[in-house]
């Protein structure tokens, strides 16, 4: 934007851009209109970028010595994607033989004519269309009817057990932080959280970077002060005893650390679909092609809390839900092209939907869920773990039952993927069980 | 279509519930943490899953086979998929703090015939928790009963003291705020009813719901009913209708007016009465869409766990059922009014938790609910869920149980009514000895700084206020706007975040230096009155001005060597040699600020 551009916006600096986010905030909201039928996502889209590409930054980026570790996996990136709400499985790899589904979903259901091909018993939603190649190519998995045997159909709590990884509250720690400690100190950029609150799963010792898009980060105001103000805050933080102290020194840290990185032209391989999930992951690609160091993204997606309206397959909540987390998905691993194979991307949401539909072309809470996972080292292609299936003997109270225990897919993951073993460490009272999900 | 949840007979009572359950509250009344756990236990264990899943199981197959999902709450096994059965926290914010570990135990507790009294008699006790706040009873009842303390503020504090200060904030439609009125002309649809909503804006467009967010968010720096303010936040998290989301185009503002307001400073009770007729409730858990063929159970659900007895109180999913049954009938018309439509009302006997009704009638399910509601409403559970929410808002995050069961205990004995508990945690020594242990959150911070600087309405409030409304969006907490049921978090771990910090920070520099056009901001050279001669005294009176006490040695020294001046440099210009504009921020970067 120019100067003159700038004036039209406020006499300014400071007020033109406070104008020029608000505009650019309500231009989202008329755009994301329909996305928010169930509320906003919390996620902004993030602003376009430059150019050209980016040279490694890991050496400049590191404050803390790199853990000693095999090189193979040290390099790998997990990216959890939390579902908020609880998606429905059913709608999304579908289990297409099955005679109870139309049964029990005689408006909702996918019909079987209208799948794409998934593997001998499931088909997935053709708002996976984007993903379809990379299922295909084998390098996108999925697990069906996941749950944590304890969690409750309260989203609260759902969601809080499978944070916590436990569902025992002697845990306290969030599964991702004790995660954080098995794989040794990192960069700034180790485990990052695209949004505004720390999600549950990173609670506990170690420090996450939680922010909004790399190139939003930073201190506004003049720049002619900016060193003696990070030498004055960094000073006003420090020798005090006090969860702040540590929240300081991250956001420090990272805003020099983010100023190197924004300071590199840089511009996504492919366009992103708008949206702010889109935005949060065009922006982990950009910190794993950086090569910072980044071993952990969580980031969230709201609105698959859909009592109402899940609709049609031509229609409704869910095939907006899915365009949106397909598309955004399938831009990232075209994005990262080959890194893809470093990365492990899974979705998590706190329980399935009841099969039964309800009245309002919706489903109620409900039990076993669904898992999807993309990226490098799966079996991909298919569809793992026990399928207790839909006949009315196999249903937990009407749901989905829980075949397959959410920690089994994420211990595996963690071995195969980031050469952590123990997963006692991390699943406190849990011995996990291989489900083949990977190579 | 078919229907799909025909009535049927619920099942027997399980022998010892209720004793069980009666037991509980008796405990937690009395305050007996040791012999409560043992119960807790044994309760988890007979309520634990394992076995008892299995059985609903197969219940619920028998059920379903018989109907494709008909009579879907006697499919579900009375003992099993209790969300206490899983091992619960109260709620979010309990077990975002386990993972911080906060101390419970304060350094003074018990209750005071005054809060003047228990406020001296915790000045006398020694904080477990040290932090650089000052101690000052007074700004501490700012910092905790309004949006953050003002010079005025303060001043008509200290001149009419605590107790009468409180009894007229406890009262507020004695406190004059006409000068908030004239501000709310700026947002005019605030006052309008759903019908003149209607008329006025077009039909699904988001404008009156942007106009609420941001007539909230002015009524937070403006109003002077403070506690009031405090209150109507704290409720319109508690029983939150996210805004703005499709159904509240036209009914939130009634909402906001009818339900949170009328009630924030009356009884509980009416207040949850009012919610389960409200327009923009119904529709925001989907109940104005639940019919007793095809239950809708999301209000059902959150009206159990969110907005009474809570997860850990050992209701099944059963009675999650139930509760979903009473409620059908409430529904919203084309108008976007009210209406109890008895044809959708499900019928035949329901029971939840200790409440049973045989609701033999359609025309007579509203009455039914009502005294549902009634009973949630004062049920020994809600008062606890409540009285620690409270405590978490006014007091720490991790507050002790003695003064939670003090509050409830309150809550209890006053008929649900509000102010004699805010009169309780107000006289309680707790209260007092926990200055500096809550974080601002986001907003919390963009707020008190708008208060703190002494901003004023200027030339267009309603365009600056927007301004500021996205700027608190862009931090994660525009008001009202929390999407799920459970509200904004209330505890520090939750917003233990760069982002949080950063955006904090550059909001300081937006305020500071008025960035937001249309607000009156005071002369930065004039925030000092008798300008110092010297930087360090400088310094002292800038500090006693925006963070209203004294900053530690270590942090003036911080705050010097950003002037690159000593204690004693003289003080040449108003504005600190250009610096003045850039010096303020940091003050409100700091933990003097931070904290609450």
């Amino acid at each position: 934007m120019n100067g003159s551009e700038l004036r039209r916006h406020g006499p300014t600096a400071g007020d033109a851009a406070t104008r020029v986010h608000a505009d650019r905030v309500t231009a989202e909201l008329a755009a994301q209109r329909d996305r928010w039928r169930h509320g906003f996502t919390r996620r902004r889209v993030l602003a376009g970028v430059g150019a050209v590409g980016v040279a490694s930054l890991a050496a400049q980026l590191t404050t803390t010595r790199v853990a000693f570790g095999d090189p193979t996996t040290t390099r790998r990136t997990l990216v959890v994607v939390f579902l908020r709400g609880g998606m429905d499985g059913l709608s999304v790899v579908v289990p297409a033989g099955d005679p109870y589904l139309p049964k029990a979903r005689p408006t909702i259901g996918v019909p079987a004519g209208a799948l794409l091909a998934g593997d001998d018993r499931f088909g997935l939603h053709p708002a996976m269309a984007p993903l379809h190649p990379y299922w295909k190519a084998g390098t996108m998995a999925a697990v069906h009817a996941v749950a944590s045997p304890d969690a409750s159909r309260s989203h609260f709590q759902a969601q809080d057990c499978l944070e916590r990884g436990a569902a025992s509250v002697a845990v306290h720690t969030g599964w991702l932080d004790r995660l954080l400690t098995a794989l040794g100190p990192g960069t700034t950029f180790r485990a990052i959280a695209e949004g505004a609150a720390l999600p549950r799963s990173l609670v506990g010792s170690e420090s996450a970077l939680v922010l909004e898009g790399i190139r939003d980060f930073a201190l506004q105001g003049w720049d002619g002060v900016r060193e003696r103000t990070m030498t004055a805050l960094t000073a006003l933080y420090t020798g005090l005893d006090h969860p702040l102290a540590d929240q300081a020194r991250v956001t420090v840290q990272a805003l020099s650390a983010a100023r190197r990185v924004a300071s590199e032209a840089y511009a996504p391989a492919v366009s992103y679909p708008d949206g702010g999930f889109a935005g949060s992951l065009s922006d982990v690609a950009r910190l794993i092609k950086a090569g910072v160091g980044l071993r952990v993204a969580a980031l969230d997606v709201g609105g698959w809390d859909m009592h109402t309206w899940i609709g049609r397959v031509d229609g409704g909540d869910m095939l907006n839900q899915l365009n949106q987390l397909a598309g955004a998905l399938a831009a990232f691993a075209a994005d990262l092209g080959p890194a893809l194979v470093d990365v492990t991307v899974v979705t998590m949401s706190e329980f399935g939907r009841r099969v039964a539909e309800n009245g309002n072309a919706g489903a109620d809470h409900g039990h076993g869920g669904l898992m999807l996972l993309l990226g490098g080292g799966l079996n991909g292609g298919a569809v793992h773990g026990r399928w207790p299936g839909l006949a009315p003997s196999a249903l937990d109270q009407g749901d989905v039952a829980g075949a397959n225990d959410y920690r089994d897919v994420l211990a595996e993951l963690l071995a195969r993927r980031l050469g952590v073993v123990d997963s006692a460490k991390i699943f406190p009272g849990h011995r996990p069980k291989s489900l083949g999900v990977f190579r | 279509m078919p229907p799909r949840d025909g009535p049927s007979t619920p099942r027997p009572v399980a022998p010892g519930r209720h004793r069980d359950s009666a037991t509980l509250a008796r405990l937690r009344q009395a305050g007996e943490p040791a012999l409560l756990r043992l119960v807790r236990n044994r309760r988890q264990v007979l309520l634990g899953v394992g076995a008892t899943a299995l059985a609903g199981g197969a219940v619920g197959s028998a059920a379903a086979a018989l109907g494709g999902g008909h009579g879907l709450a006697e499919a579900i096994s009375d003992r099993a998929g209790s969300p206490r059965a899983a091992g619960a926290f109260a709620d979010r914010d309990a077990s975002y703090v386990q993972a911080i570990g906060d101390a419970i135990e304060l350094g003074a507790e018990g209750l005071a015939d005054t809060p003047s009294k228990a406020a001296a008699a915790a000045l006398k006790a020694t904080p477990t928790k040290p932090n650089p706040l000052s101690r000052d009873p007074m700004l501490h009842l700012l910092r905790r009963a309004t949006h953050g303390p003002t010079r005025t503020a303060l001043a008509a504090l200290r001149q009419t003291g605590i107790d009468d200060w409180l009894d007229a904030q406890l009262d507020s439609s004695t406190i004059d705020d006409s000068a908030m009125d004239q501000v709310l002309a700026a947002f005019p649809t605030v006052a309008m009813t759903t019908a003149q909503i209607r008329a006025a804006v077009k039909e699904y467009n988001w404008d009156a719901m942007f106009e609420l967010g941001r007539a909230t968010l002015a009524r937070q720096f403006w109003s002077r009913r403070q506690l009031h303010e405090v209150m109507v936040d704290f409720w319109s998290n508690h029983l939150n209708v996210t805004n703005p989301f499709d159904g509240g185009w036209d009914t939130r503002t009634a909402y906001d007016r009818g339900v949170i307001r009328a009630h924030a400073l009356g009884r509980f009770a009416d207040m949850l009465h009012a919610s389960a007729r409200s327009p923009a409730m119904l529709r925001y858990l989907d109940n104005a869409d639940s019919h007793r063929r095809s239950v809708n159970e999301n209000y059902g659900r959150e009206l159990l766990e969110l907005h009474t007895v809570g997860v850990d109180s050992g209701y099944t999913e059963r009675d999650v059922r139930h509760s979903a049954y009473i409620m059908t009938g409430r529904t919203v018309t084309e108008e976007g009014e009210f209406r109890y439509e008895a044809a959708r009302h499900w019928i035949d006997p329901v029971r939840v938790l200790g409440f049973t009704h045989p609701n033999p009638s359609r025309s007579k399910g509203l009455q039914v609910g009502d005294e549902y509601l009634r009973y949630l409403g004062t049920h020994p559970a809600t008062a606890t869920n409540i009285a620690r929410k409270l405590a978490v808002r006014f007091v720490c995050d991790n507050p002790p149980q003695t003064l939670v069961d003090r509050l409830a205990k309150s809550y209890v004995d006053n008929g649900t009514a509000i102010v004699p508990v805010l009169d309780t945690l107000f006289r309680s020594l707790e209260f007092w000895i926990a200055t500096g242990l809550k974080t601002r959150r986001p907003l919390e911070n963009v707020v008190a700084t708008v208060r703190a600087l002494g901003i004023a309405p200027g030339s267009d409030a309603g365009a600056a206020v927007e301004s500021l409304y996205w700027q608190a969006q862009s931090l994660g907490q525009a008001p009202l706007a929390w999407a799920p049921p459970n509200g904004y978090p209330d505890v520090a771990g939750a917003w233990d975040s760069a982002h949080a910090m950063l955006g904090a920070w550059n909001s300081h520099r937006a305020l500071v230096q008025g960035w937001h056009k249309g607000l009156a901001y005071p002369k930065l050279e004039g925030l000092v009155g008798r300008r110092p001669s010297t930087t360090g005294a400088y310094l002292d009176a800038l500090a006693e001005r925006l963070v209203f006490q004294p900053l530690a040695g270590r942090d003036r020294a911080a705050l010097l060597r950003f002037l690159d001046a000593k204690e004693g440099t003289r003080v040449r210009g108003p504005s600190l040699g250009g610096r003045l504009g850039h010096l303020t921020p940091l003050l409100f970067d700091s933990v003097y600020h931070a904290l609450r």
